[in-house]
């Protein structure tokens, strides 16, 4: 009696799950008209395609990861390699509460230092250093997750050769991780991919500007895109270029979780090996 | 203790005496990890002491009124995210609860790796995928369905925030319950108890700090979610008392509906600096606590 009730309930998440992904293919197909990729929006988004909505999706997230990447990886192998102790459990328990911040609030204060204080105002620099921020802690996450799987063997023959601890971490420690850090890298872009909290305010515009022409320009994107035209809920117009908007969007996050995650699973081949 | 804390302090520094070149990089980079950090608390509490300072800390945390250029209160977001919140666990945790034991115990293997599967990939859904589909169908379905006049409420919220979740709770919950060891199934069933009493009595109990652990992640990303819920929620600032059937507000809707007007300055973005310290706090209490739990299962 009980097990039927929780297999009806697991049965139900499963088709709720699947009638959420089945609606956003079902509503977003249609606006697939030829070239929705590849053409500027018109008529403030309510025609035309989303072409430069992407780029500036793209443009964001991949400068996140730019300035991100350094900051992540050198905090973590100084973490896991030079440090012990508390000092090393307290960095990591602040990489956990910098992972569960609301996003919006990375909004909040990025925008007051990298808009205000440094003066680079609403622009998709802006942006890209508040989602570098908040892509931190995946990346970090990822990173330590792949140099704590080392055999420690490995380690120890690196130390019986007498490497000192920088060609220590170039020649063994940086290829063995190599996947591992792609993995955290695509999961970074996936996590920027889906914000909007933290650049709806910060470093995006609606309609008017196709690609930045300098560093204090904002940029149009996917995100913002579709919550301005959501806001209209009422014309259908306006909802069809959202729900492909939304498509493209989700699409986007998903290829990019799953190539990380193929990419994981070589990793822990690699480390079973 | 003190003496202890600090051998153990001195002892995890003992790799930073004789740095090399590489490790000043590394160590520069760890440095900016910790002003990022560290800034982020930083600057909510700096900038939020002007509207404390005006307002009063119970005067801005009690009041009730939100009117820009006059008074800032904030007890009608307060209420409206833990309601909201306190709406989307209890939605969410029978339903993760029960299909997380069912993937857990009964389903074979490789269905189970398939469900999973789908529902780590399915918690990175972006948030405004979700308020795409609230204000499509959920807000439509509500107002038809209860009668309402507006679809966007508080109810409607949390109820979207619950499917959000949804997926997060589960698998992690299953894990939980799936890292209860085998002898423990083993000794159980020796001893004549069947699968669902096995499931109930003895693996539940086992894994209930890493599900409360889950539980509370879901709670934080419910807490902290802007975009979903500022579509949905109707935006009045009002304390919604015990009517859930009504718009409302919360903490991060309200941010992410003000924030591009007070851009910058004054005593109404320092209102809003107040609010996200608030957001912050609560989380922070929230995130410990699954912290805690979840080193309390690794013992």
């Amino acid at each position: 009696m009980v097990l039927a009730i929780i297999g009806t309930i697991t049965f139900l998440i499963v088709v709720l799950l699947v009638f959420i992904l089945g609606t956003l293919f079902v509503k977003g197909l249609p606006a697939f008209h030829a070239g929705f990729l590849f053409e500027e929006s018109r008529d403030f988004g309510l025609s035309g395609g989303i072409f430069y909505q992407a780029v500036g999706t793209l443009i964001l997230m991949a400068t996140a990861v730019l300035w991100s990447l350094p900051v992540a990886l050198g905090s973590v192998l100084f973490q896991t390699e030079y440090l012990s102790g508390k000092f090393k459990t307290f960095l990591t328990q602040l990489t956990y509460i910098l992972n569960a911040t609301p996003t919006i609030l990375f909004g909040l204060v990025g925008y007051l230092f990298f808009g205000v204080y440094l003066d680079i105002g609403v622009s998709w620099v802006t942006g890209s250093l508040i989602l570098a921020v908040m892509i931190l802690p995946t990346l970090q996450v990822s990173f330590r997750e792949a140099v704590e799987a080392l055999p420690e063997k490995y380690r120890e023959a690196g130390m019986a050769l007498g490497l000192s601890r920088p060609s220590q971490i170039r020649r063994i420690i940086l290829p063995q991780c190599f996947y591992g850090m792609v993995t955290g890298v695509l999961l970074g872009l996936a996590r920027a991919a889906g914000e909007t909290a933290a650049i709806m305010f910060t470093a995006t515009t609606f309609f008017g500007i196709q690609l930045p022409q300098s560093f204090s320009d904002p940029v149009p994107t996917l995100q913002t895109h579709i919550l301005v035209l959501a806001q209209e809920a009422a014309n259908p117009e306006s909802m069809a270029q959202a729900w492909g908007a939304g498509l493209v969007l989700l699409g986007l996050v998903f290829i990019l979780t799953l190539t990380a995650w193929a990419f994981r699973t070589r990793m822990v081949m690699e480390s079973e090996q | 203790m003190k003496v202890a804390l600090e051998k153990d302090f001195r002892r995890g520094l003992s790799g930073i005496r004789n740095l090399d070149p590489v490790g000043w990089v590394f160590a520069a980079m760890n440095l900016i990890f910790l002003i990022c950090a560290v800034g982020l608390g930083g600057f909510l509490l700096v900038e939020s002491v002007p509207v404390m300072r005006s307002e009063g800390l119970a005067g801005f945390w009690l009041g009730e009124n939100w009117w820009v250029g006059e008074t800032f209160g904030a007890l009608p977001m307060i209420c409206g995210s833990l309601i909201v919140t306190g709406l989307a666990v209890s939605l969410v945790l029978p339903v993760a609860l029960s299909g997380a034991l069912f993937t857990s115990e009964y389903l074979v293997p490789s269905f189970r790796r398939r469900v999973k599967g789908v529902m780590e990939l399915l918690a990175g859904v972006p948030g405004i995928i979700y308020g795409l589909l609230g204000v499509s169908f959920l807000t439509v379905g509500i107002k038809d369905v209860l009668n309402l006049l507006d679809g966007n409420t508080l109810f409607t919220a949390g109820c979207l925030l619950a499917i959000m979740i949804l997926p997060t709770v589960l698998t992690l919950s299953e894990d939980a319950l799936h890292s209860v060891p085998a002898e423990f199934r083993e000794a159980a069933q020796g001893l004549g108890l069947t699968k669902l009493q096995t499931a109930w009595r003895v693996v539940l109990p086992q894994s209930l700090p890493g599900i409360a652990g889950a539980v509370l992640l879901g709670v934080g990303r419910a807490m902290g979610e802007t975009i979903a819920v500022m579509l949905v929620i109707g935006s009045l600032d009002k304390v919604p008392g015990f009517n859930i059937f009504v718009s409302g507000q919360t903490i991060p809707s309200k941010l992410g509906r003000e924030a591009a007007e007070a851009l910058g300055s004054g005593l109404h973005w320092s209102a809003l600096m107040g609010l996200g310290l608030t957001l912050f706090l609560m989380v922070a209490v929230l995130t410990f606590s699954g912290n805690i739990f979840s080193r309390w299962r690794s013992r």
